[in-house]
């Protein structure tokens, strides 16, 4: 690089941002998403942004490259300074220049993230790149084959082979600065360590600072020199990755460390959660963004806003009950037990033999194959006992719920439930399984149509099973439009538990949700199934939360069952060599 | 790419033996006698029964229809009733005629659309575009070519009201005067042609420029919001740049579709278009034919366009393949 650039990046940091304010217009509305961040980040330093969604870290991400959407007609203040440039209110041509060397951003989803109709290694070669170059980044990503890669249109690759390319695509700049939003969240377990690894060396080897946009603190631990925890527009808390992990000294960081669950979580109580689902913080009054949620809340709270204050250990943090916070996190360990369990003898779910084979492919050249997804699946779960059905993405585990719901027929096998009844299923995106024009009352009460109560009878049951699910029974007459993902997602297990349902199957019910809004869903299945007596087959992904909710589980690769048992014994004394793989890309918190 | 195509003309041939039977069955249906048709009233019994042999009217329907088909094999489509030619060398005679208009027409209403689209998709207040276009759009076919004539040829005389070119009687080698005149190295017939051009072709293009024009639009609008879009605009590049290699490419297939059906299914407007501008094709010689009961022409034009608009559809769907290598022919 030049030498003036050389000379600023002893002392000064890489990226110093002060007083950055943003507000972002939403049908017309102005709204402060940024409400005066200050941060500095040093060259090949990496920092992780957490924060739940609406915190504001997307946007810090896309303020940094100058990309924020036009329709959103940003107001931006403060300054961002990017190795020698400013940002904010730069030109378009400058902003350009900028993102083409100093800023280069990886997106939280690989699969649109590429331009479907342009081969790789020319969507590598626009940033500049010859064509022995894209090879060679290709290659240095850990993609096998990068010659033929690069000939190769983005459809035919995999989620994490297209994660690679458009790693490649931003180190090979060789940025200054990387933002990775949620880079991994789109991928599979044993995909995501990769992608981490990669990417942590890359930008060791580069001297590249990384910004990881993340909503999991184990994420960020695995990761991260720094931690900077976001809520509401605001900066909560920064400081070293090991101290803030260790002890937090804000109670959102607290909250957010407790709801994060992992292998060593206690099985044998509920998880500890964040007190209420986000509210929609009023950032321009002076008060604390987190006091509608904060457990540690006083008068004063209220009335002041916190400034982000400097500790004796180095970290900053913008709470003035700081010295509560750990009393807090001693507290949030004694989650409530779950309730008694209530379970029988018989089956309620037999899978017996289930095969089934799906034709793909087929082109101008080739017959459609036929590809076998299970192959011979016997799953048996006895009343009241809750079965997780882990594997990756591929596996065919959501085929096998699908089958087991009766919504698929297996092309050899039985499938019988107790008494023949069909299963309720709880699907991974709630607000697509609600019906947009049906009020929340009328989509749970067509279940109970056919049981012949009054209308009456019918509406304080509907009440009875909002409450059990911890939705306010005032919210009967709203539109899915009108709620939130959480709330959606609780509506349709009281839609399914209404009548209590013998057998109840979730599919990936919480794979797309923050971890606040993940443990308070756990809990409320795992409650559910046992006061209910329901049996329950849980897919996931997430090894972690099959452990926690499951009382077997049973792993799936490549649509043959290769391990089943009960979760400890799985993931301490794992046999297989894919549960072994899979145990071990689960990352997990230092401490 | 070969089976596709091998494919797709298999079809071709299926629908004209099927298009074909109905066309025989209507012949047969319609109490029509082609033969004292082309005797004239006046004419003797024994003229009509010895046409009628000529005919070969006197066969079993079947035979009819075997005969009919052996005909159409050999591309003979008939002999019209009224010009007393063979159908398909009228076609021969009119088609270079239409196809001139509809190529200018399809020419003139992509421009168009692609003005309309752009203009929506980058102007901040769009109301007015959308507004004309919904109006434009709104016209029926006979008043857009009525009022574009009124104005443009009687009011103003910018452009001639009817007719291909000025010169009576001009033949030329491939019969689009347009390409004649500059293969005669005579650019002055060539922009007289296209003036000619100018009005018939114009009308034609409006629904074509609006329905291609809002569909271009609408997955503009879409493509521009996918995320590989933002990935481009991480790398810096310009937004020309990004517009045109990212975003028109991705935004090809559905316009792409409706261009095909716009301009295979032209021919009732054609018909409309070429009798307003006096426009010597196929359109006109249809309606000539319409007014003389002229069964024969009617058909045969109507299969010729039927088989044009499997042609079209058949490119389009190639070059959609060729746009988004996701889209395999099959």
């Amino acid at each position: 690089m030049n030498p003036p650039e050389t000379l600023n990046q002893i002392d000064a940091p890489i990226l110093s941002i002060r007083g950055l304010h943003v507000r972002l217009s939403r049908d017309g509305r102005p709204n402060t998403v940024l409400d005066g961040i200050d941060f500095d980040l040093d060259a090949g330093e990496v920092v992780a942004l957490v924060g739940e969604s609406g915190s504001g870290k997307s946007t810090i991400g896309l303020t940094l490259q100058g990309l924020l959407p036009a329709e959103a007609q940003p107001e931006v203040s403060g300054s961002v300074h990017l190795a020698g440039h400013e940002i904010v209110g730069a030109k378009p041509h400058d902003l350009r220049t900028i993102r083409r060397g100093l800023v280069r951003a990886v997106p939280q989803d690989p699969m649109g993230a590429l331009n479907p109709t342009m081969s790789i290694g020319k969507q590598l070669r626009e940033g500049g790149l010859s064509a022995d170059e894209v090879v060679d980044w290709l290659a240095r990503t850990g993609l096998p084959d990068p010659a033929r890669i690069a000939a190769e249109m983005p459809h035919r690759l995999s989620g994490g082979q297209r994660q690679r390319v458009l790693i490649a695509m931003s180190m090979a700049a060789r940025p200054r600065l990387l933002i990775a939003d949620e880079p991994t969240t789109a991928l599979d377990v044993t995909v995501q360590a990769q992608i981490l690894t990669l990417l942590k060396n890359l930008a060791r080897e580069h001297n590249t600072a990384i910004l990881f946009i993340t909503h999991d603190l184990a994420v960020a631990a695995e990761l991260a020199d720094r931690v900077m925890v976001l809520y509401g527009g605001r900066v909560a808390e920064v400081g070293n990755t090991r101290t803030l992990i260790g002890a937090p000294l804000h109670p959102y960081s607290a909250g957010l460390l407790s709801a994060r669950f992992n292998l060593d979580s206690d099985r044998g109580r509920q998880l500890g959660t964040l007190s209420t689902e986000p509210r929609r913080p009023r950032p321009d009054g002076a008060h604390c963004n987190y006091v509608t949620r904060c457990p540690l809340a006083e008068a004063d709270c209220a009335e002041r806003r916190p400034d982000l204050v400097r500790q004796q250990d180095g970290r900053q943090v913008a709470c003035f009950h700081a010295d509560h916070v750990p009393d807090l996190m001693a507290r949030s360990r004694e989650a409530p037990p779950w309730p008694e369990a209530l379970a029988g003898d018989a089956n309620a779910l037999e899978l017996y033999r289930i095969t089934k084979s799906f034709g793909s492919g087929g082109g101008l050249f080739q017959r459609p194959r036929q590809t076998q997804v299970l192959a011979g699946i016997d799953l048996r779960i006895q009343q009241g006992e809750c079965v997780a059905l882990v594997g990756e993405s591929g596996s065919g585990k959501s085929t096998l719920l699908r089958i087991a719901a009766g919504l698929l027929a297996p092309d050899e096998g039985d499938v019988s439930w107790f008494g023949g009844v069909q299963p309720q299923v709880v699907f991974q995106d709630a607000v697509a399984a609600l019906t947009p024009w049906l009020t929340v009352d009328e989509q749970i009460r067509d279940r109970l149509r056919p049981l012949g109560l009054s209308r009456a009878e019918q509406t304080s049951r509907i009440a009875a099973a909002l409450e059990l699910v911890g939705v306010d029974p005032a919210l009967r007459k709203a539109l899915p439009s009108e709620l939130s993902g959480g709330q959606c997602q609780r509506i349709t297990v009281a839609r399914a538990v209404i009548v209590p349902p013998r057998l109840l199957l979730c599919d990936e019910p919480i794979s797309a949700m923050d971890v606040s809004l993940a443990a308070q869903t756990l809990n409320l299945l795992g409650s559910l199934r046992r006061r209910l007596g329901m049996a329950m087959l849980f897919v996931t992904h997430d090894l972690a939360a099959a452990r926690l909710i499951a009382d077997r589980i049973a792993v799936l690769e490549k649509g043959h069952l290769v391990e089943i048992g009960e979760p400890d014994q799985i993931i301490s004394a794992p046999q297989a060599p894919y549960t072994k793989m899979l145990v071990g890309a689960v990352p997990r918190l230092a401490s | 790419m070969a089976t596709y195509l091998s494919k797709r003309l298999g079809g071709l041939v299926l629908v004209l033996v099927v298009m074909s039977f109905i066309v025989f069955c209507l012949q047969a249906i319609i109490p029509a006698d082609p033969a004292r048709a082309l005797a004239g009233p006046s004419a003797p019994p024994e003229t009509i029964a010895q046409i009628r042999t000529e005919l070969g009217l006197d066969q079993p329907l079947l035979v009819q229809y075997g005969t009919f088909v052996r005909h159409l094999a050999e591309g003979n489509l008939g002999t019209s009733i009224r010009t007393r030619q063979p159908v398909a060398a009228d076609v021969l005679k009119y088609g270079p005629a239409s196809l001139e208009l509809i190529i200018a027409a399809m020419l003139l209403g992509t421009s168009l659309a692609f003005i309309l689209a752009f203009a929506q998709t980058t102007m901040r207040r769009s109301g007015a575009v959308r507004l004309g276009m919904l109006a434009a759009g709104s016209f029926p076919i006979f008043l857009t070519a009525l009022l574009l004539a009124y104005f443009l040829w009687f009011k103003l005389g910018w452009f001639p009201g009817s007719g291909r070119l000025d010169i009576r009687r001009f033949t030329g080698p491939t019969g689009f005067f347009v390409l004649d005149g500059l293969l005669l190295g005579r650019p002055d017939i060539a922009l007289n042609a296209l003036w000619h051009l100018a009005l018939p072709a114009l009308t034609l293009s409006v629904p074509i420029a609006i329905s291609v024009g809002r569909s271009l639009n609408s997955a503009l609008v879409d493509v521009l919001r996918q995320p590989y879009i933002r990935t481009a605009h991480g790398k810096g590049l310009s937004g020309g740049r990004i517009f045109l290699r990212h975003g028109l490419r991705n935004a090809a297939s559905a316009p792409l579709a409706m261009l095909g059906l716009q301009v295979g299914l032209l021919y009732g407007n054609l018909l409309i278009v070429e009798r307003i501008f006096s426009w010597p094709g196929l359109g006109l010689y249809t309606v000539q034919s319409f007014a003389s009961s002229d069964l024969p022409a009617i058909l045969g034009v109507a299969m010729v366009f039927g088989a044009f608009y499997i042609l079209v559809t058949m490119l389009v769907e190639i070059l959609q393949s060729i746009a988004d290598p996701r889209i395999a022919l099959q």
